[in-house]
């Protein structure tokens, strides 16, 4: 079974979408079960106490869970110096304080079985310090410096952590970001051209493919940087 | 269960984890500079509990606010851990 949050939309959908073509049980962590087009189950990542009910339910299905999925994510595109308050809360609550909270309590899950791959997501706005992305990069800059020491922590026991860091994929996410912004963005990649949600689905696939059992604290540039 | 009783689960929980190697005090630190187990056997004790609760009908929560606090926290010792599984027991009756 694999578990991914933000599965009613952008990337999460695709990824859920695209594993559950290729078989895998996929369950969806989502505020609106409503809104899901899979198996799903309630949990707003923002809500300690949501999380925790969502990982109790998940343990009663006493299902192993082969993967987790932070796919849950807000974005804002501002100049730090006219973000308003709310604005900075929601952004780290929902892309910090949110994948943390859906790590640390999904995480005896996996700690039992002695097995499993967290994702984490990042952006290619901090390792290219995007002019305008400042609060947004902090807040997944925090989710890779998080990832980096989990996956230590995880690492005893057969638990591997990785962050995936995309640049701008058309998604919901990229609303009122023009095709300049784009293009210079995807300029200052090492590959310069914009990929999509296929391309970050592939690069899921291989992430929790026992293949990969060599990868852990990673974060892992879509178009390299 | 009175604490007597989870006390006594809780040594024989940890003396099962340590594999029989210390000599296990209700005072015995579990967390913080003084913790004579590694984080990795702390986190063994936490699912051996959570399975003794499994079995005996109850859900023991350690990953709790109560659980994390260094200083009212659960594993600030072993009677403390024993204490607040007791206490889960006897919330869930």
């Amino acid at each position: 079974m694999i578990l991914v949050t933000g599965a009613s939309r952008g990337l999460g959908k695709a990824i859920s979408e695209r594993l559950s073509e290729k078989g895998k049980r996929v369950i969806g962590l989502v505020r609106t079960p409503t809104s899901c087009e899979i198996e799903c189950v309630q949990c707003d990542v923002t809500d300690y106490a949501s999380v925790k009910a969502a990982s109790r339910q998940i343990k009663q299905m006493k299902t192993p869970v082969e993967s987790f999925i932070n796919a849950a994510g807000v974005a804002a595109m501002n100049m730090a110096v006219t973000t308003d308050e709310t604005t900075v809360q929601k952004l780290i609550q929902t892309n910090l304080v949110g994948t943390f909270y859906c790590c640390q309590l999904f995480s005896p899950i996996m700690l039992r079985q002695k097995r499993g791959v967290f994702i984490n997501f990042s952006t290619i706005a901090v390792a290219l310090a995007l002019k305008g992305e400042s609060v947004y990069a902090a807040s997944k800059a925090g989710v890779e410096a998080f990832s980096r020491s989990f996956a230590r922590e995880m690492a005893d026991f057969n638990v591997r952590v990785n962050c995936v860091a995309p640049g701008p994929i058309r998604t919901d996410l990229l609303q009122g970001i023009t095709d300049t912004q784009i293009q210079n963005i995807v300029s200052q990649q090492v590959i310069p051209k914009q990929f999509e949600k296929s391309d970050v689905c592939d690069l899921i696939e291989l992430l929790i493919d026992p293949r990969a059992s060599s990868l852990s604290g990673e974060t892992l540039h879509i178009g390299g940087v | 269960m009175n604490t007597e009783k989870a006390t006594d689960i809780v040594k024989k929980t940890i003396a099962k984890v340590t594999e029989h190697e210390l000599a296990i005090t209700e005072d015995m630190q579990l967390v913080g500079r003084e913790a004579v187990l590694d984080s990795m056997k702390l986190v063994e004790v936490c699912l051996a509990l959570e399975d003794f609760a499994d079995d005996t009908g109850f859900d023991f929560d350690w990953t709790s606010e109560a659980a994390m606090s260094k200083s009212r926290g659960m594993f600030r010792s072993v009677s403390a851990l024993a204490e607040e599984l007791s206490r889960q027991w006897e919330q869930a009756q």
